[in-house]
């Protein structure tokens, strides 16, 4: 038993162990003898409509992104070649908030109820212009990550521009989804997100060595056999789907994609064959941890999981960066 | 068609009229050249002469503009990409891996063409890669990160990433540039052993024109993009050639020992 095997089993544990305490914890706890209850249906039906039709679908909601945001990020990490990326650097977040700034000035109350069909196809749009500008006789890791910035910014301009002429209300709206959060989660909308997410995950499970090659370069990955441009759209477009999907369930959930394949990295190494599960398993903990922070923090006001995330992630990057200070020196 | 000439075309790497460049910029035009197989053929030239180009043109690299590169009488781009990995490999010049890889990782990854989407890792792989690392002198350090090697057991260990590929074609583009002169002559060793023992076809670009003319069975020398001599180093390496490709105005110097050529400049 090495330290590695601590290490997972101790993460593997923890799922299981927050998703408990994701059902007990909140506004109204939920003692042991009432949880006990729900498994020999003796439960009240209060205690049923908090539990199973409230605190474990948006669990699980938790769970389910913040696997498909920590696969998204190893992804993106692998593909641009940056350990800074995230999907966010494809347009993704910006792509969903300029379109759902759109919906929303444009259709006045009505968007709000197409916020996630919006977001996602902003976020598709968005990464396959980012792709589309980038080829030049095939693509390269470098001019992705730049005319995804650029584009990313004008995006932002646009939607700030929107902003600006929509009504109040409307743009609260606007705003908390795009402050990503899991509270809207139903049994309906978790089942919409994983149908979507099964066969992207899959493919990206299957890719692991397509994943471990792109790292090293476009020659080298050429001279191996690999058909860069191909793989490379491949990849870019099931980072999207997995994404792309998450920004319709739960709007803008930042830095999952960043931080959970680094923890991941520390734990599993760099192969994707572990890589992949390793991000998968980090993002879903963090997302289901930083939601119960969330909701619990400040009871009875919730934070939205996305600000939560924020507010870890942003120092984070501050350390990757300190760690990193004497590369390239 | 001699006997000769057909087992020459089994394995043989020809180019065919080649014209090579980047964007509206040609760099190579109509480049006749037949590579000999089973032998050490060093590419020889000045900065911007095209030889890392053609290099690159012959492992699949660069798309010709022009003409064809032509294995086994086949262009190469008629050869599927992981079909061309077994049967050419390139080293770049100074290749950068990933953070945090051991000399293992790299060298695993030379089995990626031979690999199918649901094959496990097979004993021929494992086969493979430890033969990799026992001719490159790297198996003792297999587990080692490559950031903490020296830059010339980090270049074996790239080399041992291209043997694990077990193509019978090696391009090696200036594989001792940045090394001392022990390490350089590792590596000089580790491509005679290749050619000499293994039967493989070595095509290198080097800088140093001492080290092509007492280690390459043929030499041929690029000067503007065009083809000025090619022979074995012997009768090639003489005064004139050496100042119309280098610019240079030099003494040659014949060592009855190793019945080699140096170039004094």
């Amino acid at each position: 038993m090495t330290s590695l095997h601590v290490v997972l089993a101790a993460a593997l544990l923890s799922v299981p162990a927050l998703l408990l305490a994701s059902l007990a914890l909140g506004d109204q706890t939920v003692s042991r003898a009432d949880l006990r209850s729900l498994f020999n249906g003796s439960a009240t039906e209060q205690i049923r409509m908090i539990v199973l039709d409230l605190r474990l679908p948006r669990a699980l909601m938790a769970l389910a992104a913040g696997v498909a945001l920590g696969i998204a990020g190893a992804i993106a990490q692998a593909v641009m070649r940056n350990p800074l990326a995230e999907p966010g650097i494809l347009g993704i977040n910006a792509g969903a908030a300029l379109a759902g700034g759109l919906v929303i000035v444009g259709l006045k109350g009505a968007g709000a109820a197409l916020l996630p069909v919006a977001g996602f196809a902003g976020a598709t749009l968005m990464a396959a212009a980012v792709f589309a500008l980038s080829w030049r006789n095939g693509t390269s890791s470098l001019r992705i990550v730049l005319i995804g910035i650029a584009l990313g910014s004008l995006a932002g301009a646009g939607s700030s521009f929107l902003i600006a002429f929509a009504d109040v209300a409307d743009v609260q709206r606007l705003m908390i989804w795009l402050s990503g959060s899991v509270y809207a989660a139903s049994w309906e909308t978790l089942r919409r997100l994983a149908a979507w997410l099964v066969l992207p995950v899959v493919l990206a499970c299957l890719a692991v060595r397509q994943l471990d090659l792109m790292r090293f370069g476009d020659d080298i990955a050429a001279s191996l056999g690999q058909r860069v441009n191909l793989g490379r759209a491949f990849l870019i477009l099931l980072c999207t789907t997995i994404s792309g999907a998450t920004v319709a369930a739960c709007g803008l959930i930042g830095f999952i994609g960043l931080i959970a394949p680094h923890v991941a990295r520390n734990m599993v190494g760099e192969g994707h064959v572990r890589l992949i599960p390793g991000s998968a398993l980090v993002g879903g903990l963090l997302l289901m941890a930083a939601d119960l922070v969330g909701r619990t923090a400040i009871a009875p006001a919730q934070l939205p999981a996305g600000i939560v995330t924020a507010l870890i992630g942003a120092p984070f990057l501050g350390y990757l960066l300190w760690r990193r200070r004497h590369v390239g020196q | 068609m001699s006997v000769n000439e057909t087992t020459e075309a089994g394995s043989g790497l020809r180019l065919d009229t080649l014209s090579l460049g980047y964007g509206n910029r040609m760099v190579v035009e109509g480049l006749d050249l037949k590579i000999p197989s089973r032998a050490f053929t060093v590419l020889l030239g000045r900065n911007g002469s095209g030889k890392s180009t053609v290099l690159r043109a012959c492992a699949g690299l660069l798309k010709p503009k022009g003409g064809a590169v032509l294995l086994a009488g086949k262009p190469l781009s008629r050869f599927g990409a992981r079909e061309c990995a077994r049967r050419i490999a390139i080293l770049p010049q100074g290749p950068a891996a990933p953070e945090g890889l051991t000399v293992s990782d790299l060298v695993r990854q030379g089995r990626y063409p031979h690999r199918s989407l649901f094959s496990r890792w097979s004993r021929a792989d494992e086969e493979a890669v430890k033969e990799a690392l026992e001719l490159t002198g790297m198996a003792d350090l297999r587990e080692q990160p490559l950031e903490n090697l020296s830059g010339g057991q980090r270049q074996r260990a790239w080399i041992a990433m291209s043997l694990a590929q077990q193509t019978e074609i090696l391009l090696l583009d200036e594989p001792t540039t940045f090394l001392d002169l022990a390490h350089q002559a590792e590596v000089m060793r580790l491509i005679t052993t290749l050619v000499k023992s293994r039967g493989k076809t070595v095509i290198a670009v080097l800088h140093d024109v001492n080290q092509a003319a007492r280690h390459a069975d043929h030499i041929v020398m690029f000067k503007a993009g065009k083809l000025v001599q090619q022979g074995p180093p012997n009768i090639i390496m003489t005064r004139e050639h050496v100042r119309c490709v280098f610019d240079i105005d030099p003494e040659i110097v014949h060592d009855a020992k190793t019945n080699a050529k140096f170039i004094l400049s």
